[in-house]
């Protein structure tokens, strides 16, 4: 398990070798919370400008660009401004939050309290996905080292900022991760998303402005009042500032954690290199899941000899997209139908119920791959997939639909072979054939 | 809403709109269908169910139009290939795993998925996997679950947290495991009924009416409820002359309360076809001896005679669950027929101080909906008049009102209110004189309330702008009823409006009120009067009062206390099989159809009256019609002139009777009165501090909500019976004991248990 930068210097990863990182004292000796201090003497826009021009997008998934989700926020509103920090991380292939949180805690609170201080924000929660339960005493304890700082609290460092950090964790639910449902659980509801608008920009937690950040993307923030926004941006491309975390797993010799500059050349050097190459010399490249399994799988064809560069406009030209940056590589091994099947079935596991095309859908999805993997597939399948998911793309409550729809549609169309298999022959390539 | 008009262009065509209004309300209204299931209206949005998808100009992806509120230049389709494949696909993903056997569903024939399907969906079927299965259940006595067919558009949920403010059924499990439960496996609710009644299929079901017919073979009457002065209206359905089931659905009546009942107006109506009812008059001719049926050409003459014998010491009672034309024709009996003024109604709450001082207008429930600031005083609305408790609670959720509850008891509306003045045990008195009469601090001593919480309601009707209503019942005194109704008025500024809101107990109380000008109380007619004509039972309470008279006339469906002292029963027809009106709370005059002929021989009060009126020589000239009665009370009774039955034909637009707000007057007399009681309250007094249960009083078993069996299980406290599978009624004794043993056990066992061991499972089911 690797956890290093490549082609920069590590900014997310700077403190994750160095003993006792999570402690407040080791946080400061590396220059913790000196953002915090020189935010508090800047105004609020010129944070919020400074975020802005850093071309931070946000980290969770969506990639939406975090200082103009700032700028939506009534800072004059007489409500309560809430930030809420999304430590749900439960799409599968994605590690990259837990290691910051368990490692790194400090640099969560501190991004969180220069947000709380720029949208005039008294309350931050941190709501960490349920199975992360194990991971929160970590946080609790920097937050009361912090608050033992005059940190968190009343009156921080002497101003008269006040702000409260509190930590939350989910049930066990991947919607939880979406950031209305996120609320609705922080609430203490069913953990349902809500229409939006309103955005929880306007009206949040308790219907109240709120932000809602990933992890990696409040950890930024220090590094951006550290360095300003122009020199952060520089360290990645133009519309995709900074450095991202990738969390690469499967068939590479080396996975891990893995901190690039945006716009990284190439992807295929990444794996064949930075990563160690195909875990089983003997064994092709077959597939990349780039950003975590709701995003569109990829072919070989689509990486080798490409030149695909690491960010947000690069995946996309080449068929997919960052998401979480969760980067999943599959060598010839792996039968598409049989993983993508497996995927259905969590999101079909996932599925709130709130709305018909995604519950009904992804259960139907199911059982038409249980069917094919007894044996009983018919060709026709392949189109109803499609339609299917056509059906609920687009067409859902939010976007666990769109999600699930995704990685099926990509597999047809750029798996046929695997497919032809499983709906013609009715087996895969390890001879099994149904036991009917 | 504001009345700016903003252009849509929907499927190419320009209209003007209204702004903030909702697209799928405007493209319905332009004649542009769209499917939905989710939606409805002046409930909290959903967008679920996918069905209403439109493509709007410029936005990204298809949009629910039950969620777009209409902005000006807005380019809207409705129609496209794009839009009906979506639409196709809602109905193919509901049906997937939908049961295909309709016609073993209660719903089928009135089910809005099938409709939806028919008209929307695709009918050629490409779901081949096996459908997810779960059995029937029980979620209450009332309330029948078949779980399988929920499409989980959460109308249910909604009503039961929005307008019901019980929030007793909810959403459990996820994906598509999810299902709607209750908490605990029971439902320990009013069991209003209403998420039954919303639910577009058939997975919430009428658990009285279960299996007894189908939709289509019913025949549907508009008319309006029994039990509670809200006057709500219904539909009866019934057929061969026997009444199956009261439903308020929107396609067969379109009332004031659109689809919301309660527990009693939707399922005790076992009463009508009751085995018990009177079957023929009924003639004691002696004493102490026992009634005998006769015959009405018998009985009649009997009557006559008898009548004739008293001279004018006959007293005349009408209950006032009758119709207008009953109580009319009653009163008429009265003056017309024994020349005696002694008539009463047998109401416990006389409603004459409160329109007798009637100083701003009546409210109705549109304007409760909408009103800004409500004050209740006493009265227990969610157990008494179920719909004006629903509005309430809208105006507070939906429209932000505000609503002051003072009381002596924490009741449940009061957890929706603002501000809670809990008085002192039976000083609600005090109250009304403190408000009335803000210049008397010490009453408040009195009250056991602080002279503050007062000031503070009087600042926010201050600072009232719009509709600012009063409600109250009868356990204020006389009195204080008066004094209030009379005060009303001067609340009322140029951007306020101060109206009245009584709480009245029976269905028809205002028209008893209205038909009967003149009336005595019920006690002074029962005392004085030698001989008596009851319409309806009296109150348990007074039925000694009949011991030691010459001669009682009792008009009656069923065998009652007051039965027991009467020479003669007529039987009297129910509400369902008569024609004619109930005047609501709002003083909306509306419509009672007959959707029976009458049962047995029993006939419709007012001919009973009029037939012993012809036999004393009084002709009423009504000619057996009941449209005649109605003309010759418009032109009777001042409020109701110039009405005729034609004017209230449609339920949708009710017509209210005129009352003329009297102007203030002078009521030193009831003030002084009124002070005399409250200085007679005690000096420091307990406060009640227990909250009544759900259906204390909606739960009762009466003689006419006693015949619905249901009713005994929740006066019995509603348990839950082992098995949820069986209807608890097979269950349980009626007295709430368990009647089968080891029933649970029985339909539980399993295949081999049956192969096994046939003899002792069989013996297990043992009646009690
Ligand atoms: C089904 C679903 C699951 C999600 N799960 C996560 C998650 O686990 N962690 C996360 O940070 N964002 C997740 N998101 C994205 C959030 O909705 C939201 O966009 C994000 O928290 C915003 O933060 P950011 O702007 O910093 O990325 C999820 C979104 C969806 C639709
Ligand atoms: S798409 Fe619909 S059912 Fe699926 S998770 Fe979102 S709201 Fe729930
Ligand atoms: S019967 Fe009424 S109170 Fe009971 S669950 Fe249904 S809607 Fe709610
Ligand atoms: S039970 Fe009926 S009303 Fe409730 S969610 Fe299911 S289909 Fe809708
Ligand atoms: S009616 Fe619009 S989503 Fe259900």
């Amino acid at each position: 398990m690797e956890i290093k930068a490549i082609g920069c210097e590590p900014l997310q990863l700077k403190r994750v070798g160095m003993k006792d990182s999570h402690t407040l004292k080791v946080y400061q000796e590396t220059g913790g919370y000196e953002s915090l201090k020189k935010a508090m003497n800047m105004t609020q826009d010129d944070i919020i400008n400074e975020v802005k021009a850093s071309a931070l997008r946000g980290r969770g998934g969506a990639g939406f660009p975090t200082g103009m989700k700032w700028s939506f926020v009534p800072r004059q509103s007489p409500k309560q401004k809430y930030i809420v920090c999304n430590a749900d991380e439960s799409e599968p292939g994605t590690f990259k939050d837990r290691y910051l949180l368990e490692l790194d805690p400090h640099s969560l609170i501190e991004g969180m309290l220069i947000a709380a201080f720029a949208l005039g924000s008294q309350a931050c929660y941190i709501y960490y996905r349920g199975e992360y339960r194990y991971l929160i005493d970590i946080m609790d304890k920097a937050i009361e080292e912090a608050r033992a700082a005059n940190l968190v609290g009343k009156n921080i460092l002497g101003s008269d900022f006040s702000c409260e950090v509190y930590t939350h964790t989910g049930a066990g639910a991947y919607i939880c991760g979406e950031e209305t449902a996120l609320l609705s659980s922080l609430e203490g509801y069913r953990g349902h998303p809500r229409m939006k608008p309103p955005f929880p920009a306007i009206e949040g937690l308790y219907a109240s402005p709120t932000v809602v950040n990933n992890v990696e993307t409040l950890t930024s923030v220090p590094q951006i009042i550290e360095m300003g926004g122009e020199a952060w941006k520089k360290l990645g491309t133009e519309k995709s500032g900074g450095t991202k975390l990738w969390s690469v797993s499967g068939h590479v010799k080396k996975p891990g954690v893995y901190e690039l500059p945006m716009g990284y050349a190439d992807m295929e050097k990444f794996i064949m290199e930075d990563c160690g190459g195909m875990r089983r010399p003997d064994k092709k490249l077959k597939a990349v899941i780039p950003g975590g399994s709701s995003v569109y799988i990829m072919n070989a064809e689509q990486i080798i000899g490409k030149n695909v560069t690491l960010d947000y406009e690069g995946l996309v030209e080449a068929g997919s997209m960052v998401g979480s940056g969760g980067f999943i590589v599959m060598d010839e091994t792996v039968d598409v139908v049989e993983s993508t099947k497996n995927l259905t079935e969590f999101y079909k596991h996932e599925s709130c119920g709130w709305c018909t095309p995604c519950r009904e859908g992804t259960d139907w999805l199911v059982k038409i791959f249980n069917r094919i993997s007894i044996g009983e597939g018919r060709p026709e399948d392949a189109q109803l997939l499609l339609d299917i998911c056509d059906n609920i793309e687009g067409k859902s409550f939010c976007p666990l639909g769109d999600a699930a729809a995704w990685p099926i549609q990509s597999a047809v169309k750029r798996f046929p072979e695997d497919f032809k298999k499983w709906l013609l022959n009715k087996t895969n390539d390890n001879g099994y054939t149904a036991n009917v | 809403m504001s009345t700016e008009l903003i252009k849509v262009t929907i499927n190419e065509q320009e209209f003007e709109v209204e702004k903030g209004a909702k697209l799928i309300e405007v493209c319905r209204e332009k004649g542009f269908g769209i499917p939905s299931f989710c939606y409805y209206g002046d409930l909290a949005l959903q967008a679920s169910c996918r069905m209403c998808l439109v493509r709007i100009e410029k936005m990204p992806k298809l949009q629910t139009s039950c969620t777009i509120t209409c902005t000006d230049g807005m380019i809207v389709t409705t129609q496209s290939e794009e839009i009906e494949k979506a639409q196709r696909a809602m109905s193919e993903f509901l049906l997937a795993n939908h049961p295909l056997d309709c016609p073993v569903c209660d719903r089928g024939g009135e089910c809005e998925l099938q409709e939806m399907v028919m008209d929307w969906g695709d009918l050629e079927e490409r779901f081949v996997e096996r459908k997810n299965a779960q059995p029937e259940k029980f979620l209450s006595p009332i309330v029948a679950n078949d779980p399988q067919r929920c499409i989980l558009c959460k109308r249910c949920t909604r009503v039961c947290d929005e307008w019901m403010g019980e929030e007793a059924i909810e959403a459990g499990n996820r994906g598509v495991n999810t299902v709607i439960g209750t908490y605990g496996g029971w439902l320990g609710c009013s069991q209003c009924g209403n998420c039954i009644e919303v639910c577009p299929t058939g997975t919430l079901l009428d658990g009285v009416y279960r299996h007894e017919t189908r939709p289509w073979e019913m025949d549907q009457t508009r008319t309006t409820d029994v039990y509670s002065s809200d006057g709500m209206q219904l539909s009866i359905g019934s057929r061969g002359g026997e009444v199956h089931r009261i439903v308020a659905r929107d396609r067969y009546v379109n009332g004031l309360n659109g689809e919301f009942l309660d527990v009693k107006a939707r399922f005790a109506h076992g009463f009508i076809n009751s085995k018990d009812r009177i079957k023929t008059p009924l003639i004691r001719y002696k004493k102490g001896g026992k009634l005998i049926p006769s015959t009405w050409d018998e009985a009649i003459h009997f009557v006559g005679s008898k009548l004739k014998e008293s001279g004018n010491n006959v007293g005349v009672v009408a209950s006032s669950r009758l119709t207008n034309e009953s109580i009319f024709t009653l009163k008429r009996f009265a003056t017309e027929a024994v020349n005696s003024n002694n008539y009463a109604v047998s109401d416990a709450y006389d409603l004459a101080p409160f329109f007798d001082n009637l100083s701003a207008p009546l409210c109705t429930h549109k304007e409760i909906r909408h009103a800004k600031t409500i004050l209740l005083i006493g009265g227990e609305p969610e157990e008494e008049q179920t719909f004006t408790a629903k509005q309430i609670r809208q105006a507070v959720r939906n429209g932000g009102a505000k609503f002051i509850v003072v009381h002596d008891t924490p009741i449940r509306l009061a957890a929706q209110a603002s501000q809670f003045i809990h008085v002192n045990k039976g000083s609600l008195d005090a109250f009304a004189l403190a408000f009335a009469d803000q210049s008397d601090a010490t009453i408040t001593k009195k009250l056991g309330a602080a002279q503050t919480e007062i000031d503070d309601l009087l600042k926010t009707i201050g600072e009232t702008e719009g509709d600012f209503i009063i409600m109250f019942g009868g356990d204020l005194s006389a009195e204080a009823q008066a004094v209030l109704a009379n005060v009303a008025g001067s609340f009322a500024s140029d951007t306020r409006r101060a109206l009245l809101h009584p709480l009245p107990l029976y269905n028809n109380s205002v028209g008893a009120n209205d038909m009967m000008a003149g009336k005595k109380p019920l006690e002074e007619v029962l005392r004085t009067s030698k001989a008596l004509l009851i319409a309806g039972s009296l109150p348990e309470d007074k039925t000694d009062l009949l011991a030691n008279k010459d001669f009682v006339v009792v008009q009656e469906l069923f065998e009652t206390a007051t039965t027991e002292y009467a020479d003669v029963v007529l039987p009297a027809a129910s509400f369902a099989e008569v024609d004619g009106t109930f005047t609501n709370n709002a003083g909306f005059v509306q419509r009672v159809r007959k959707a029976i002929e009458p049962i047995h021989q029993s006939k419709p009060d007012w001919v009973i009256a009029s037939m012993i009126a012809r036999e004393l020589g009084a002709d009423f000239g009504y000619n057996f019609s009941s449209t005649m009665v109605f003309k010759a009370i418009a032109d009777s009774v001042p409020a109701y002139e110039g009405l005729r039955y034609p004017l209230l034909k449609d339920e949708s637009k009710p017509v209210q009777a005129k009352y003329s707000p009297v102007a203030k007057r002078d009521l030193s007399n009831e003030f002084a009165a009124l002070r005399r009681k409250v200085e007679a309250l005690p000096e420091t007094s307990e406060k009640i501090t227990e909250t009544p249960r759900v259906g204390h009083k909606l739960h009762r078993v009466t003689t006419m909500t006693g015949k619905t069996d249901q009713f005994h299980l929740l006066a019995a406290g509603n348990p839950k019976p082992e098995n949820l599978l069986v209807s608890p009624l097979v269950q349980f004794n009626l007295d709430g004991t368990p009647r089968l043993v080891e029933m649970a056990e029985a339909a539980s066992v399993n295949v081999k248990d049956r192969i096994d061991d046939k003899e002792t499972v069989a013996s297990k089911v043992v009646l009690k």
